[in-house]
């Protein structure tokens, strides 16, 4: 059923990736990886948040350049410094994110960087009738003349999609196109993709939903880890199999034992009718004492939203958040930040450099500010070093001397740095973003062994990650996110890989139990 | 150039940036009847003419998001050089300079990547040093071809009213139709997204300074024409008036919003200011207060991200 892409004769490829490997600091994103789009075809990537799809299309957009390993376009090696390079080699990239500039119109953002002209002024007229030719091809009825702020992110999101098929290019990128679309305009863009497949262009799809990629695509290439697991027409393939491709693998021995009496907990913090935008839905949840709660979920469905507005970082505009303390009294959190930490939650962020730590400041010291919260401004600070002595000691953090600065640390020593700031501090909730990010493996495990201890004492653990492996292994209850909403509470133990995916993927309970 | 407030737009022109002028105008002609002599209104176009031009350069640099305090001491330097060098190569030296200062806080801003703040204000004081050095005293000689660019007049229009439609035209002409204008926007609404479509964000930005810089330089030609004489203080209040009379015209500092029609709107508003207070009898020193006041009412009024710069 898997055809290893060796196996495709080399002459035929439009684009061929050749053992190409790129890292980002510790994180290997791709590993010697090869890959090969043919003319006339739609050629979907998919797989899990961190597979390397899209760090692999950044390479051939010109976003990024590989290690090591070779690109072939055309049959040549060529080597793309830039975006603009990207562009001249034929390679047209429609990027996930937004890039349309809010205080230009429709025409002026169509064509910013190659405006029609003629010694430099701009051909207006030529430019406004191109622009309406462009926008008639994915069917999207505004005036050319329209400042982008004012539409919708659905227009906008077709507006970058008509740019980037505009262009003069025979390799088409689309990253996550239809994550702002509707039912009929995504059937345009399906319409659109077939005529540049009957043109002889290739597209790379990218995609982690299954149906479109069933529905637009010849070939099918999943990634995982960076890595390719494999490539398969995709008239071979079934949801099924494309999903075990996509997941499940050994999770190992990274994670201590889960809290075995989970039956009695006791409620820590009871969040209601949370919305953090006013577009968003509200979400309710509970989480107890002695748990690990994780959110689950696709990259950008409103988990880190919804965490931050728990912490008040984020906006929070409706909904109410309790908590019970270790006697059982119950007050209401503040919304901003300093009430939350006063009512003892502790918020670990997903960026530590620029969040989280005082990076110039030392390991003594960062621990230390913890240790000082509750007094008053006017106290002396006097910090119990020997207390900070055993807090280092049992975190295991590898220094060689307290007072260097937490700048100087790997990734891994600094989140426990930050791990013991609240630690020390006294918290008896935390609400950890992406606890093991560029963190080694076993600096991880220490760090779920902290968690754990934390919970055992008798504290609460929300844990919002993109790493589904680390949501299993951790935690005791998981929540999956889909569009802001919580589509399924599953217990820790019983959830396998596949379950969420369904969930993280198909949305509804209801939707998802009719597909099992 | 349409005026349109119901929309957003990128013009920042709101009724207030248009209203205020024209009040000042009514209010000024019914509290000093020699408000409307033809002599006092070819005094105050004298009198804005250099600031428009100065502003119109600053406009640039605030459409990238950037700001430049160095323009009035560039201004200074400019009215030193014109009487100190030989009256042939007064005007090209005087253009070397600027587009010399511009470059070197272009290459500070974009390249070395100092704050435009810091970046102008350093080389704001060293030109200003520079410029007493030359010529500490004010006096000296002006070239007899510039005296007569500054002061003569045609069909009883003054030439200092040539001087700024000149500068208004060519800033309409930058700023509307060429490639160069609307990539400044692109840029100033972020610069991470102009350079994925392609711009070479840096060039540009060095070329606004540049061009910033420059306008100063002409701005000072046309001062030492029409007083005659070289100052190398004359340009000391240039900085904090131009970044005022773009505020008041709806320029947002933050970059990406403003137009030539507002820049020309709050330049005449703060001319009239100026000159109403000298008419009524107002100490001019409270006019310097005002201006610092009149700046950070601009500015509260503006909608934006940030406040100030």
């Amino acid at each position: 059923m898997i055809t290893p892409m060796a196996h495709c004769s080399p002459g035929s490829a439009l684009v061929a990736f050749r053992s190409v490997n790129k890292s980002f600091g510790s994180t290997q994103a791709l590993v010697d990886l090869s890959l090969e789009g043919l003319a006339s075809s739609v050629h979907a990537i998919t797989g899990e948040n961190g597979a390397g799809k899209s760090t692999l299309m950044n390479l051939l957009a010109g976003v990024h350049q590989p290690d090591s390993g070779e690109i072939r376009v055309r049959g040549q090696p060529v080597r793309i410094e830039s975006p603009a390079q990207a562009q001249r080699a034929g390679i047209s990239t429609i990027f996930q994110e937004l890039t349309l500039l809010p205080n230009l119109t429709v025409a002026e953002n169509l064509f910013l960087g190659r405006e029609p002209h003629r010694a430099g002024i701009i051909n207006r007229s030529l430019m406004r009738r191109r622009a309406e030719e462009a926008l008639d091809l994915v069917k999207c009825r505004v005036d050319v003349n329209t400042y982008c702020q004012t539409l919708s992110v659905a227009a906008q999101q077709l507006i970058e999609i008509a740019k980037g098929l505009m262009a003069d290019a025979d390799v088409f990128i689309l990253d996550e196109p239809t994550a702002a679309l509707n039912g009929p305009e995504v059937d345009t863009l399906g319409e659109l993709i077939h005529s540049l497949r009957t043109a002889g262009k290739l597209v790379f799809y990218i995609s982690h939903r299954l149906e479109e990629i069933f529905r637009f695509s010849d070939t099918v290439s999943v990634l995982k880890d960076g890595r390719l697991v494999g490539t398969s027409a995709a008239s071979e393939l079934t949801q099924d199999e494309l999903i075990s491709l996509m997941v499940g693998r050994p999770l190992g021995q990274l994670y201590p034992p889960r809290n075995p009496s989970r039956n009695q907990l006791r409620c820590a913090l009871e969040i209601s009718d949370l919305s953090p935008s006013d577009a968003g839905r509200a979400v309710s949840f509970t989480i107890g004492r002695g748990e690990i709660l994780g959110f689950a979920g696709l990259q950008g469905q409103g988990q880190r939203e919804i965490i931050r507005a728990v912490a008040g970082v984020g906006p929070h505009v409706g909904g109410r958040i309790t908590k019970r303390g270790p006697d059982d009294t119950v007050r209401t959190v503040g919304r901003s930040i300093v009430a939350v930490a006063r009512s003892g939650i502790g918020f670990i962020p997903e960026d530590r450099k620029s969040e989280g730590l005082y990076l110039s400041l030392s390991i003594e010291h960062n621990v230390a500010l913890g240790m000082l919260r509750e007094l008053s401004v006017w106290r002396r600070a006097r910090v119990r070093k020997a207390g900070i002595d055993e807090l280092l000691a049992r975190m295991r953090v590898r220094s060689n001397d307290q007072a260097q600065p937490v700048s100087s640390l790997s990734g891994g020593n600094q989140q426990k740095v930050m791990l013991g700031r609240w630690l020390a501090s006294g918290v008896d909730v935390l609400l950890v973003e992406e606890p093991t990010r560029g963190v080694d493996v076993g600096a991880k495990s220490e760090i779920y062994t902290l968690l754990r201890g934390f919970a055992n004492s008798g504290g609460a653990v929300l844990i919002a990650s993109s790493e589904l492996t680390e949501i299993l292994g951790l935690c005791d209850r998981i929540l999956v996110v889909r569009a802001g909403e919580i589509t399924a509470e599953l217990d820790g133990v019983a959830a396998s890989e596949r379950e969420i995916m369904r969930y993280a993927l198909a949305g509804t309970m209801a939707e998802a139990r009719k597909e099992l | 150039m349409a005026i349109s407030t119901a929309k957003p737009n990128r013009s920042g022109l709101r009724p207030a940036t248009i209203a205020l002028p024209v009040l000042l105008f009514v209010a000024l002609s019914f509290l000093s009847p020699a408000f409307l002599s033809v002599q006092n209104l070819s005094n105050i176009n004298g009198q804005i003419a250099a600031l428009l031009i100065v502003s119109l350069g600053q406009l640039v640099v605030a459409l990238i998001g950037g700001i430049d305090l160095s323009v009035g001491a560039t201004l200074s330097l400019t009215t030193t050089i014109i009487v100190s060098v030989s009256p042939d190569l007064a005007v090209v030296a005087a253009l070397l300079a600027g587009v010399a200062v511009g470059l070197v806080n272009g290459i500070g801003v974009t390249i070395a990547g100092v704050h435009p703040l810091i970046m102008t204000m350093a080389s704001m004081t060293f030109l200003q040093g520079l410029a007493l050095l030359i010529h500490p005293v004010p006096g000296g000689t002006v070239p007899d071809y510039l005296g007569d660019l500054a002061s003569t007049s045609a069909a009883g229009v003054p030439a200092a009213f040539f001087w700024c439609v000149g500068a208004v035209m060519i800033a309409s002409f930058l700023l509307s139709t060429t490639r160069f204008g609307l990539r400044l926007f692109a840029i100033g609404a972020n610069q991470a997204s102009a350079a994925r479509n392609g711009i070479a964000v840096k060039w540009y930005s060095i070329g606004c300074y540049v061009i910033c810089s420059v306008t100063a330089t002409v701005a000072g030609i046309f001062i030492s024409a029409r007083v005659s004489s070289g100052d190398a203080t004359v340009g000391a209040p240039f900085a904090l008036d131009s970044v005022t009379a773009i505020s008041m015209g709806g320029v947002q500092l933050a970059g990406g919003t403003g137009s030539v029609t507002g820049v020309v709107l709050g330049t005449i508003a703060l001319g009239l200011l100026t000159n109403g207070m000298n008419l009524v009898g107002i100490s001019p020193f409270l006019r310097t207060a005002a201006t610092g006041m009149l700046l950070l009412l601009a500015i509260s009024m503006q909608r934006r991200n940030v406040i100030g710069v």
